[in-house]
């Protein structure tokens, strides 16, 4: 059910992220509500759900973006597979952890989408790029992640009692 | 059983990696052109609806703060045209008190061997039963108790009270005022006497003189107290009683006395004291 709800969400979400949210850029940075939901649905569910969700995000967002399609996906994999180790090796992802990873993904999305811009032939300002988006972004991010993350665990939580019943 | 499943989930990474990598190869060539643009067409149309949506709350905000700002500027704009207003006014009180003063200066320099002084009139007692106001000239100035105030229009009064550095003028429309009087036209002779209504007439002028609507009124000179031939006013009617010996006229001031700004005071004339006469006649009878 989850895959099947990632579609409608994250094809918002992407919509919204290249309309509304622009008005709100802080110098080049805005907040990355698919990044957002995917780190949020990955750290309540399983890894082959969490990777439906990267793809679908991803290719959501490059639709949108001049990026080649795909760009966006790997950062968001590499996030994933880490919440996923990370949630064998702790009890439960508490409010610092998920910070911490907000913090740590969005700079490690940012970097790796602006290295697959370089590698495709496009001139990537790395200097400016990190310190006039991604710091902004993550910034947002840090801002965001609370509201986004309330919204995925009422989602999540929804189907559980809707899976329990039948 | 878990090293498996680690197992598992890094070959399905680099699976997951490699499919992606795949992705974008092919994107960035090109090859996968036409699909994305089907792709993008629902994304494309939900985007541009909150485009819109955004849009128009960006405007609406927009002009929120235009309206703001339009308020700052029409305040600025109100604030910048009181002040006008006020250098205005002062304006037009400078442009006023220029033409008084040119008029009195252009009425000194045509009057012959007399002497003035301009003051400024700056307060007036005008109630019915007193009309007098007081100038800021005094003994200071060369001002003494009797000398003629004048303006451009005419006679204004007589100096009464006299202080170091202001006079109480009596106009000529005050109740006690009285004016020897002379008509310009027939030469007759009277007396013009203050009213409590504010106005004037002109009494005791013989029954056989010709007097007419609009003749001017001057002072005659008779009785020492005033110069003659200062404009007192306007006939502006008559009236004759069969059982009295004199006719009277009204006279009409050309002086608005509610407004009066600037007066000249005749310094160089001397009224001159005939009560010494009037005295031994009542003594001699």
């Amino acid at each position: 059910m989850g895959n099947f709800l990632s579609l409608p969400i994250l094809m918002i979400a992407a919509a919204l992220q290249t309309s509304l949210t622009k008005q709100i850029r802080l110098l080049g940075g805005e907040p990355d509500l698919v990044f957002l939901l995917v780190l949020s649905w990955s750290i309540n569910s399983e890894l082959e759900q969490s990777v439906v969700w990267a793809f679908i995000g991803g290719i959501c967002l490059d639709l949108l973006s001049g990026a080649p399609m795909g760009a966006s996906i790997p950062g968001m994999l590499i996030l994933i597979f880490g919440v996923s180790g990370l949630g064998q090796q702790v009890y439960r992802i508490g409010i610092v952890i998920l910070v911490g990873l907000v913090l740590i993904g969005t700079l490690v999305q940012q970097i790796i989408f602006m290295g697959i811009i370089a590698l495709t032939g496009q001139r990537v300002l790395w200097f400016e790029s990190l310190t006039y988006v991604t710091l902004p972004t993550i910034l947002y991010n840090l801002l965001f992640i609370i509201p986004v993350y309330w919204f995925v665990r009422r989602i999540q939580n929804g189907l559980s009692r809707r899976q329990i019943k039948s | 059983m878990l090293r498996n499943w680690r197992a598992n989930r890094i070959v399905f990474f680099f699976v997951c990696m490699f499919l992606c990598g795949g992705l974008i190869i092919i994107s960035a060539a090109g090859t996968i052109a036409p699909v994305e643009g089907v792709l993008a067409t629902p994304l494309n149309f939900l985007s541009g609806i909150f485009n819109d949506i955004s849009q128009t709350v960006n405007s609406a905000i927009t002009d929120l703060s235009e309206i703001q700002e339009l308020r700052q500027r029409n305040a600025e704009l109100e604030e910048a045209l009181a002040q006008f207003q006020a250098e205005l006014v002062g304006l037009r009180e400078i442009n006023s008190d220029y033409q008084r003063l040119s008029d009195l200066l252009e009425y000194t320099t045509s009057v012959q061997n007399q002497e003035f002084v301009t003051a400024d009139v700056i307060n007036f007692d005008q109630s019915s039963l007193l009309r007098t106001i007081v100038i800021n000239r005094g003994a200071r100035d060369g001002i003494a108790r009797g000398m003629p105030v004048v303006t451009r229009q005419g006679l204004v009064g007589r100096i009464v009270e006299v202080s170091a550095s202001a006079s109480r003028v009596l106009l000529i429309n005050d109740p006690s005022s009285y004016v020897s009087a002379r008509l310009q036209t027939s030469r007759a002779e009277g007396s013009v006497e203050g009213q409590l209504t504010g106005n004037l007439r002109m009494i005791d002028i013989p029954l056989n003189a010709d007097v007419r609507e609009g003749d001017l009124v001057l002072t005659s000179g008779l009785g020492g107290n005033f110069p003659a031939d200062i404009v007192i006013g306007q006939v502006t009617s008559t009236r004759q009683f069969e059982f009295e010996l004199n006719q009277e006229a009204e006279v009409r001031s050309l002086i608005n006395f509610d407004t009066l700004e600037f007066v000249l005071v005749v310094t160089s004339f001397q009224p001159v004291d005939i009560s010494v006469f009037e005295n031994e006649d009542a003594q001699n009878p």
